[in-house]
């Protein structure tokens, strides 16, 4: 028998909005401790340069400065996945912005005015910023050291002596022979600028030294665990010694994984005799000198079948990791086993390279490393079907993965995976897909649609795992701690509805505590790659049914009932026999006691937690392997009009649909959704770092960095979620939270061949890159 | 130096602060008032908007000295004794917050759009809000959020918000 | 600075991080225009004039400008008028743009004016910013300049060798740079009022949402003296005004190749972050384009 959900698949309020809606959410921003003292940096002028001296007398002696720190004194090599970063630059500049001096000061005043005293001398390097020419083995080693760095063994794979990071490999079938075979080829070749996240609230830390080799952090974080443990690492310390709180994070999108600016706050306020040290980003050093989204260099190559079938598809990737690829290799392989898209491909030949340059350097942003592909694979699809003759909606048919087929990397593909040919057929008939679009009101204006596929699977080790802890409360209710960071993706929110319905009581009773705080709550690795409601949701799932065997536990003695004998329902337990009978759990959480007074229990607390299961590394040379717990499907489609004079360029409609597998919470759900997408109109349209012949970053902050504002959403968007349940996930759902980004602009590049007649290979895709491309084409030089 | 008066959401405040300081340190690192953001400090973001005198404006680019006088309305006055206002209720009702961070300046964009237009059109909406970057809601939700927040009002004329006629 | 603390719960949260480093200046809030030119004279260059402050705190935290007095006008009482009738108008230095915006007789009177204020920043930012501002920061790309210059629009200053009328024609210099000597004062902006006149601003960005311009432009077309006067901005290095252009329209499509000809061989559009001049190039004859099918269209021309 099904029990009818209470709360789970309901538009519950998030738990979190009144604190937000009230201005009382307390961020990392609007923290400060009592002798707090606050930073400023010098930052490089220049890409590559050697750092011949810092004189930095003068600032010292500035009343009101408290340290001083630059590289040279700082021999730490940090990193998740590759320690190639230092906490200040040391001895060379690798890009402009990069952190040079910090200081730190009673007042931001002081430490800026610190600043201004200190003198840098640089002896300019060799500057590379593309990274195709970076490949070149005469190129200037952005890392010569690369070779002794340390870096997760066997699953990444640096190459001495070059700029390479990274080299993952795909390789399935026969690539050569398919594609020398094929009716008809392709080759084409796109690229990504370099983005940035923009979370409104900008990267900040505060830490501090404490006597006895321990340490503090309160900071605006994705990761509270992954930061305890690489401080510890980095400085020596017993992981219990390092104490990590994350309360209110404004936004994060990958940017605030790994590790940011902690260990910069922690260095200062040890050099401060252990006062408390606040490091706060400012706009412009969001974009200049914390981590972006990589650029990327694609070419695509296709072989298929007169009737639309893919024989053959080769891939390389030249990712632009910057100066530091510490996340950027995550990314290079992630990339790689997603790398042919959401197709059924049986001759996969997949290069994808991580490569230093002299740029600010990349992490993950949402949808890591697949809205950069899917740019090319999804334009790649358009053009392949129009040389073929063929529709592009039915050339993706032919060729989506269905069940029965295998993934590049050999992974099985099953009904468990969701529906990718859902998820275009519901796009396709609410875009009216094969109806030309009405023509524009004015002349001058064109339309067109386009449509695109996406997926991505959680990257993440294969040994990613979380805990979740529920108490039980005097009054019946629970309080959930976790330690998975909810920076606006509304997952606390669906772990309550996921507790109150497993625990059987009402969700007001319900809550779950509002920084995560490394001393209390239990182990999760780190929130990113949309896995947290799925590792979350099923440790919550186990966490209340520990509760629930406690309670049935006590109940049967009080009761004198068998215990399997017993049932939950609001709150109470009661023999299934005389529901009656029931006892309010209120009388057991902290233990039951009889009308005599003696007392059996104690206070309930359930443990729950979750491993990923079943991952392997990827074979180095193949690539072959599991990588993904699950993958996440979905399609866009779009309807633009194009003012050919001016370029500019307006999304008519846009319909998004995503096999969620189950929707837990579909306000929230549509919320990511909506959020997603007008993120990827960004990434699309206007989107992307510009930097000068010497690597200078000339549109580091609001002015000339554009993003979506209310006035530059599309003018309809609609959203589909499909539930084809995931075996394993909670309540059979699976992550979206990146996804609805993903191929937002191939949908777009698309639709403007459909309204052009040309072919857009670049991003963004702004107004003055199209109207150029117009005038090209009529006036051909 | 300079000693001035003003009031923040009905209080009468007395402050003595140097010349160039913000409106908005004045506000987040003196009065406590940390709902107010900063997310650029050079007026592109809206996360630091507060009504001057009834207007909104960003608190980023106003020099403290200049609020002599005035009167500031900030996020924190906008639920009265613990109870939310409509338009609050309407934000948490449409799911016009996720992490926040703009909330308290999108609110006060739309609380001086109400004041002024009580029943704003879809334009007028858009207008009132396009300088409040948000990143992550895609601003359909906060438009929903502000015309619910409306309807809400034009309904409810014997409420109490009605009364004091504003958007409460 | 002292510092606040609050203690909440087991955490210890907020306050406290001293001010942002605005640079070091005085502040001076005045009472008459005449004091404002004693004080800016008495700064010998060292100051400015602080009406709204939205470019100018912006330019000072920027450390592009650095004022050792910030000379507040906003509590002049003549700053603060609006006049607006038949004869023409006086914009007082310190309205803000909002209240110009939001005032409908305004709004009837210069409607390209008042579309070219809507284009400027943000609904905050216009709570603040003035007219005046946005003239005196004289940055190429002012969105109020194009239509000013079309109207003929004269600028009030007072100096301490008194009182001076500026057409705005003359008021630009360079990128930046204005007329203005390190004493005067902007009393207002003056604005004929020619009930002939059809008017029409155009201005084209990045986005859609606030941007500076990539080029704006202004037109004013006299049916009845058939002639069409233009200005355009973002493209030289201050606003550009064209000579008055007879309009002898046979053939609308020709004419308006023949004035964007001549649009063309007045500016010098630049390559920037914002657009490449080919661009500026591109988008020039488009706006000339539109704006002579608005002003024609609406003043009759066959």
């Amino acid at each position: 028998m099904t029990r009818e959900l209470s709360y789970v698949g309901k538009p519950i309020p998030r738990a979190d909005a009144i604190d937000k809606v009230t201005g009382s959410a307390s961020y990392t921003h609007d923290l400060c401790l009592p002798g707090m003292l606050h930073t400023a940096l010098v930052l490089s002028p220049h890409a590559s340069a050697r750092i011949v001296a810092i004189d930095s007398q003068n600032a010292e002696a500035l009343p009101g400065v408290r340290a001083v720190l630059t590289g040279r004194g700082l021999c730490y090599q940090l990193g998740l996945y590759m320690q190639d970063k230092c906490i200040l630059a040391r001895d060379v500049v690798r890009y402009q912005g990069e952190a040079v001096v910090a200081i730190a000061a009673d007042t931001l005043d002081i430490a800026k005015a610190a600043c201004q005293l200190v003198e840098v001398q640089y002896d300019l390097l060799p500057t590379v910023l593309d990274p195709r020419e970076a490949m070149d083995a005469s190129a200037h080693l952005v890392h010569p050291d690369l070779h002794t760095y340390e870096h997760m063994e066997g699953v990444f794979f640096p190459k001495a002596h070059t700029n390479i990071a990274h080299h993952q490999k795909i390789r399935k079938g026969s690539f050569d022979q398919a594609f020398e075979g094929a009716d008809s080829t392709l080759t084409a070749s796109f690229y990504n600028p370099p983005v940035q996240h923009v979370p409104m609230e900008t990267h900040v830390s505060v830490a501090q030294a404490l006597p006895g080799k321990r340490m503090e952090i309160w900071t605006s974080s994705q990761s509270p665990y992954t930061v305890r443990h690489l401080m510890s690492v980095c400085f020596d310390l017993p992981h219990a010694h390092v104490r990590v709180h994350v309360p209110y994070v404004g936004g994060g999108f990958g940017g605030k994984a790994g590790l940011g600016l902690e260990p910069l706050a922690y260095v200062l306020s040890r050099a401060a005799g252990g006062r408390p040290v606040k490091v706060a980003a400012t706009r412009e050093q969001e974009f200049n000198t914390l981590p972006s989204r990589q650029g990327l260099h694609s070419t695509i190559e296709i072989g298929a079948s007169r009737d639309g079938k893919i024989v053959a598809l080769k891939s390389t990737y030249v990712w632009d990791a910057g100066a530091y690829a510490d996340y950027g290799v995550n990314i290079g392989r992630a990339a790689a086993y997603s790398g042919a898209g959401p197709y059924s491909i049986d001759n996969c030949w997949i290069d994808s390279f991580v490569v230093y340059t002299n740029k600010i350097f990349g992490t993950a942003y949402r949808g890591f490393g697949h809205l950069e592909i899917l740019w090319g694979i999804e334009r790649a699809m358009d053009l392949m079907a129009r040389r073929l003759g063929m529709d592009p909606a039915e050339f993706r048919r032919r060729n989506l993965l269905k069940d029965g087929d295998t993934t590049i990397t050999g992974e099985a593909f099953t009904s468990g995976h969701g529906n990718p040919l859902q998820c275009l057929e519901s796009v396709a008939e609410a875009i009216d897909w094969g109806t030309p679009s009405e023509p524009s009101v004015d002349s001058y204006k064109v339309r067109g649609k386009g449509l695109a596929m996406l997926h991505k699977a959680p990257a993440m080790p294969t040994y990613t795992s979380c805990a979740v802890v529920i108490k039980l409360d005097e009054d019946g209710g629970g309080d959930i701690l976790v330690s998975g960071v909810d920076y606006g993706q509304g997952t606390y929110t669906v772990l309550r509805q996921i507790a109150a319905e497993e625990l059987r009581i009402p969700i007001e009773k319900i809550h779950i505590t509002w920084e995560c705080d490394t001393a209390f709550s239990p182990y999760d690795w780190q929130t990113v790659a949309s896995r947290f409601a799925y590792m979350g949701g099923n440790a919550v799932i186990q966490a209340a049914a520990d509760c629930l065997e406690q309670i049935r536990s006590v109940a049967s003695q009080a009761l004198n009932v068998a215990p399997e004998d017993l049932d939950f329902e609001d709150g109470v337990v009661f023999p299934k026999s005389d529901p009656t009978r029931g006892i309010p759990y209120s009388k057991l959480t902290l233990g039951y006691t009889f009308a005599n007074g003696n007392s059996i229990g104690g206070p309930i607390i359930g443990h729950g937690r979750f491993i990923a299961k079943g991952l392997t590394h990827l074979d180095p040379e193949t690539g072959q392997g599991l990588p993904a717990q699950y993958w996440t499907y979905g399609a866009h489609a779009v309807e633009i009009e194009v003012d050919t004079q001016t370029g500019e360029i307006e999304i008519l409609n846009i319909v998004t649909a995503l096999d969620a597998g189950k929707v837990l919470n579909p306000k929230l759900c549509i919320g990511q959704v909506v959020g997603g997408v007008v993120q990827g109109l960004g990434s699309a349209l206007w989107e992307g770092f510009v930097f000068d012949a010497k690597g200078r970053f000339l549109n580091a902050g609001f002015v000339d960095y554009k993003i979506p504002t209310a006035k530059d959403i599309p003018r309809h968007m609609q959203q589909i979620l499909l539930e084809n349940p995931q075996p394993g996930g909670p309540y059979g759902a699976r992550g979206v939270a990146e996804h609805p980004m993903i191929s937002v602009p191939s949908a777009i590049g698309n639709a403007l061949y459909d309204a052009l007649g040309i072919e857009f290979n670049t991003l963004p895709l702004n107004y003055e890159r199209i109207l150029t491309r117009i005038k090209e084409k009529v006036e051909p030089s | 130096m300079h000693t001035i008066r003003f009031t923040v959401n009905g209080h009468v405040e007395q402050a003595t602060v140097p010349a160039t300081m913000t409106l908005l340190d004045l506000l987040r690192d003196r009065l406590a008032l940390t709902g107010t953001k900063e997310g650029c400090g050079i007026g592109e973001c809206g996360a630091c908007t507060v009504l001057l005198n009834g207007n909104p404006i960003t608190s980023c680019l106003m020099l403290a000295v200049e609020a002599d006088g005035s009167d500031i309305e900030t996020i924190e006055g906008e639920a009265i004794g613990g109870e939310l206002s409509v338009l609050q209720q309407a934000f948490i009702d449409e799911g016009a917050t996720q992490c926040g961070f703009c909330t308290p300046g999108m609110i006060m964009s739309a609380r001086g759009l109400l004041n002024r237009i009580p029943d704003p059109s879809h334009e007028e909406i858009i207008e009132a809000i396009a300088g409040n970057l948000c990143r992550c809601t895609g601003y359909e939700a906060i438009i929903s959020a502000i015309q619910l927040a409306a309807a809400r009002l034009s309904q409810d004329i014997g409420s109490r918000d009605a009364q004091e006629g504003r958007a409460r | 600075m002292r510092s606040l603390f609050c203690f909440s719960g087991f955490k210890f949260v907020r306050f406290q991080r001293g001010f942002i480093v605005l640079g070091d200046f005085e502040y001076k809030r005045i009472r008459s225009i005449d004091e404002g030119c004693h004080c800016l004279a008495e700064a010998a260059g060292k100051a400015a004039v602080l009406a709204g402050g939205t470019d100018l705190l912006v330019e000072i935290r920027n450390h592009l400008k650095s004022p050792k007095v910030l000379i507040d006008c906003k509590n002049v009482d003549a700053l603060k008028q609006v006049h607006v009738d038949r004869s023409g108008s006086a914009i007082g230095a310190s309205v803000p743009l909002n209240r110009l915006i939001e005032n409908r007789a305004f709004h009837t009177t210069y409607p390209a004016l008042a579309t070219a204020l809507l284009s400027i920043g943000t609904y905050q930012l216009r709570s603040r910013a003035t007219l005046a501002g946005n003239i005196c920061n004289a940055s190429p790309a002012a969105d109020s300049a194009p239509v000013l210059l079309v109207l003929d629009a004269s600028v009030e200053v007072v100096g301490i060798r008194g009182p001076r009328s500026i057409p705005i024609r003359d008021f630009f210099v360079g990128v930046k740079k204005t007329v203005l000597t390190p004493d005067e004062i902007v009393v207002s902006i003056q604005i004929p009022q020619r009930a002939d006149l059809h008017t029409t601003f155009l201005k084209q960005q990045r986005i859609r949402g606030h941007d500076l311009a990539v080029v704006n432009m202004a037109g004013a077309y006299s049916p009845g003296e058939r002639i069409l006067r233009l200005a355009i901005g973002s493209c030289a290095p201050t606003p550009v005004l064209l000579e008055p252009i007879k309009v002898d329209v046979g053939n609308v499509a020709s004419f308006a190749g023949h004035v964007a000809e001549i649009v063309l061989s007045s500016v010098s559009p630049i390559s920037d972050v914002r657009a490449s001049s080919g661009y500026r190039n591109a988008i020039l004859p488009v706006l000339v384009k539109r704006i002579l099918h608005n002003l024609l269209a609406e003043g009759g021309a066959s």
